[in-house]
């Protein structure tokens, strides 16, 4: 009986830098430790059925990565996807998992928006989280943001702006006792590809840093005041209560 | 700029007098830093970042007040390469399962993260932790081939350690080499504290006590050490059989140049450093928690040594000289270690290692049993052997139950039947063909043959003799498919020590490069038989560190502040300054790599003991030169190498049990196709 789930994961810590290609043998090797039914793809060289709707950058940080698996007998998933997250590497965690019924829509279209996060060194935080909120509302006010992405096979203009759902800037307690600036903005994943350092791009007018870290936080339906999470349903707001955080 | 990026704090490199109380036994240390946080952001600068995160399953991070002894052990090289290392993984076992021993690893950072490292300030580190090099008790280097001597100056400069052995204190980590490049140390003389001869589990353990007495003796107290101190411990280290400390040894020369001797010159210091031989694997059931690594290595698959040795006698051939003798793994140890292995670490792949493993006794049942074992699984099995014989193809059919059948290599070394008998390679043209036709037959496609050229006594005729057997043997590929395709792969012969070929002179570049086009030439009228060479010039700066003396250690300390790493990669073109630090130090390359030795002349290695008699070598090297063969004395009668009786033990082969013996066929080549064990078994098979 083939069993199909949906989960929810994290990629943070020493695991950010895993590049995409790499991940499918993390994931193969830990789910054969585990010893999980795991289906595979047929032919000379099977390949175990996980498949993720799309790949983060190296270095990027994540609580939202998602994928799905298919499995080729029943397993109990509370139990059985906790022992997977267990084996996996410190810094990738299975947190939701969903059983996929027969007809279910495709992940992807689960996905349809993102919020991340882009958090700067605990630097000119005042200064900073101000002039962020100006860009931000100047941002949402304009039609267009273009910006140029250099890449080695040339330069290519892209507008930011049709991606750009929401956006707000604010600074964060660190657990060093410091303060840090962060960024949050739900970015529509259904039109062309618009990516987080796109949007520092469109805010940075050259005067600000690239921040110390982007994280993609959790993807989902985009809802007032941020984003319904695919998995849990439940909303992850756009500006974070600080207190819950920290607690 | 706002937000830009603090420079982190990046913690201070002590001098070296206060990191003593780093190096303090016990929970009395204070922990050295971890440069992790300052590391953490110049990652995503760098290429392959995961090689330097470490956090793999399997991983062993102890605290550094839980140990006594703390041992940093490097492969010099990158974690691609390096990480698969079998000689690591068992010592960092065997260390780590101490109660009060630690040890971490270490590789080489690629050029763009050294750049970024000493710019900020970040020593070379271990990955568990991030810890410093210079805070280490030990830093253990394996050389498995002269190419890391660069990176290895490079890492000790980068981890805060003076490269000058002379220069080091108490405060300093004692530096080790062990492999089969540290079977002549004498490049690294001055950079090494000691060099390890042979198998490491014994030797490394009874290095670790020495350490730990050391430790109590000269850091526990209030007294502060002395450079006496220092001295006090490499006496201890050369006390310990299979320890060789070169600072207690003198080479002395000739008028003329070339070494009269090597001479001990400390009280106690043995004339002759034997080499260290486990006799008992089962005793040694490693690994067992093999580290599974988060970003692509060169093997990914768990890996078993089924047997250490090999006693063929390929003249060429120094692994085989100075593993010998042959010692086997229990079939049914082997079965455990896989299957607890695969289980542990998730790996798809099993490799069976060791130098030539159709050659264990009962490669047979252990092939049969892994397969049945995992047939119709998704994991697979793998046996890297070139054996040209019918049983290496009903072998590798046997492995390839779950795969397809792609590829197979053989390794005939030479060309013609007279070089065979010279290198002593016992391969019949006849063997070859006969083998690639039934491997063909099989529904094998592709077959890879392995030579070499710049042999001793070679002959344009030789060489030729190699393009011929690579059209034979494409023909015989055509006649079973179109599509079949054979390769010849072929690199340059480089002497090494502890071997018959030692006294012969090395092929320059150039004559390498004229009988590659030799073969070029000649096979190029046959399309589909491809040829495959590495650049003749790789083979320089190997041949000079194989069979350089002290003399040469300049050049290795200048090529390095000339910028020389990595010297193994085709990415790093590093001929050009080791010809610039050759000449800036007056050393004569030719001198050292294109000359024959006589009789007399001293060896930069003969105070290491390989095991080997030189008289023997010699009288194998004269063999060798009148076209005479050896036969392999696992099989035959021993013929008196001086491994064994050293050793008071003979070839450990065979087991009572389930299956015959001797399982092997007589000779090589007309081998039985047949694996010797429930022949039925593979009737259906093919
Ligand atoms: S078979 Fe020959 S080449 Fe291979 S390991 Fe043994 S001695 Fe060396």
């Amino acid at each position: 009986m083939v069993q199909r789930y949906r989960i929810r994961w994290t990629k943070e810590a020493r695991t950010r830098f895993i590049s995409a290609r790499d991940l499918t043998s993390v994931w193969e090797r830990g789910l054969r430790r585990v010893d999980l039914p795991i289906a595979y793809s047929e032919g000379f060289t099977p390949h175990p059925k996980v498949s993720f709707p799309d790949a983060l950058p190296v270095g990027f940080a994540s609580t939202g990565e998602y994928a799905e698996l298919t499995f080729a007998a029943p397993i109990v998933p509370d139990r059985d996807l906790a022992r997977l997250s267990d084996t996996l590497p410190a810094g990738m965690d299975i947190t939701t998992y969903l059983a996929v019924p027969d007809g279910a829509p495709k992940l992807a279209r689960m996905l349809r928006a993102t919020l991340w996060e882009l958090v700067w060194p605990p630097v000119d935080v005042a200064e900073l989280t101000t002039l962020l909120t100006r860009r931000c509302d100047e941002l949402l006010a304009q039609e267009r943001a273009e910006v140029v992405r250099h890449r080695p096979d040339g330069d290519r203009t892209i507008d930011v702006r049709p991606a750009v759902l929401a956006l707000a800037a604010s600074a964060r307690p660190t657990a060093g006792g410091d303060a840090c600036t962060v960024l949050r903005a739900v970015l529509r994943n259904d039109g062309p590809t618009v990516r987080p350092t796109d949007l520092h791009a469109a805010l940075s007018h050259e005067d600000i840093a690239e921040p110390a870290l982007y994280r993609r936080v959790a993807q989902g339906e985009p809802v007032d005041g941020g984003l319904r999470e695919a998995l849990s349903a439940a909303v992850v707001p756009l500006v974070p209560d600080v207190d819950a955080e920290a607690a | 700029m706002l937000g830009a990026a603090i420079t982190r704090r990046v913690p201070a490199t002590p001098a070296r007098e206060p990191r003593r109380s780093v190096r303090v036994a016990g929970a009395a240390a204070v922990p050295p830093p971890s440069y992790w946080d300052a590391l953490e952001p110049l990652l995503t600068r760098v290429r392959k970042p995961a090689q330097y995160v470490g956090g793999e399953h399997n991983q062993v991070a102890r605290d550094w007040g839980a140990a006594d002894t703390r041992w940093l052990l490097c492969y010099p090289d990158t974690y691609e390469v390096g990480q698969p290392n079998q000689g690591i993984q068992i010592l960092y076992e065997v260390l780590n399962e101490r109660p009060r021993t630690l040890a971490e690893r270490a590789y080489a950072p690629w050029v763009d993260l050294e750049q970024l490292q000493r710019e900020h300030g970040i020593p070379a580190f271990s990955l568990e932790h991030h810890r410093p090099l210079w805070a280490f008790d030990v830093f253990a280097v394996t050389l498995p081939h002269e190419l890391g001597h660069t990176n290895l100056l490079n890492l000790l400069d980068l981890g805060a350690v003076p490269i000058h052995a002379d220069a080091r204190g108490v405060e300093d980590p004692v530096v080790l080499v062990g492999g089969h490049a540290a079977y002549n140390p004498e490049p690294l003389a001055p950079f090494i504290d000691a060099a390890v001869m042979g198998d490491g589990e014994e030797v490394t353990l009874e290095i670790d006590d020495v350490l730990a007495a050391w430790k109590r003796d000269h850091l526990d107290g209030d007294a502060t050490p002395g450079p006496e101190a220092r001295r006090d411990l490499l006496r201890r280290l050369a006390d310990v059989e299979g320890v060789y400390v070169p600072a207690f040894y003198e080479p002395r020369y000739h008028d003329d140049g070339r070494l009269r001797q090597t001479v001990a010159v400390e009280p106690g210091a043995p004339a002759l450093v034997p080499k260290r031989t486990v006799q008992d694997l089962e005793q040694w059931p490693y690994p067992r928690k093999q580290i599974v690594p988060m970003t692509e290595t060169v093997h990914e698959r768990f890996s078993v040594e089924i047997f250490r040795g090999c006693t063929r006698g390929c003249r060429f051939c120094q692994a085989g000289m100075i593993t010998r003798p042959v010692r086997e793994r229990r079939p049914e140890t082997i079965q455990k270690l896989v299957e607890d292995g695969v289980r542990d670490t998730g790996f798809n792949e099993v490799g069976l290692l060791s130098l030539s493993s159709a050659d264990h006794s009962a490669i047979g049942a252990v092939a049969r049993d892994l397969a049945d074992s995992y047939e119709g699984t998704t994991t697979s099995l793998s046996l890297p052997s070139t054996r040209v014989d019918a049983f290496n193809v009903t072998l590798s059919n046997e492995l390839s139950r779950n795969g397809r059948r792609t590829g197979l290599t053989f390794a005939p070394e030479a060309g013609s039947e007279r070089m065979r008998a010279v290198i002593n390679k016992m391969v019949s043209e006849a063997d070859l063909l006969r083998t690639a036709e039934l491997a063909f037959s099989e529904g094998w496609r592709h077959i890879k043959l392995y030579f070499m050229v710049g042999l001793p006594t070679e002959t344009d005729e030789d060489v030729l003799a190699i393009a011929d057997l690579g059209i034979r043997t494409y023909e015989i590929a055509r006649k079973h498919g179109r599509a079949n395709k054979v390769t010849i792969s072929v690199g340059g012969f480089i002497p090494k020590p502890h071997t018959p070929f030692q006294w012969c002179a090395q092929d320059p570049p150039e004559e390498i490069r004229r009988k590659l086009s030799l073969i070029r030439h000649a096979i190029k009228d046959h399309g589909g038989l491809k040829l495959r060479t590495n650049d003749p010039e790789e083979g320089v700066i190997e041949g000079l560190l194989a069979r350089g003396d002290r003399r040469v250690a300049p050049v290795v300390e200048r090529a390095w502040k000339l910028g020389a790493r990595f010297d193994g990669w085709h990415e790093m073109p590093t001929l050009e300054t080791w010809m610039q630090a050759l000449e800036e130090t007056g050393v004569d390359l030719d001198w050292f790599s294109s000359r024959e030795r006589d009789e007399k002349e001293a060896l930069p290695w003969d105070h290491l003991d390989s095991g080997l008699d030189k008289a023997w070598l010699w009288e194998d090297w004269q063999d060798a030169q009148a076209d005479k063969e050896l036969d392999d004395c696992r099989w035959s009668a021993c013929y008196d190498c001086g491994v064994c009786p050293g050793l008071s033990i003979e070839h450990d082969t065979g087991y009572t049990g389930g299956f015959q013996l001797p399982v092997l066929p007589q000779g090589l080549g007309g081998g039985s196709q047949e694996l010797p064990t429930a022949p039925e078994r593979y009737a259906s098979d093919g």
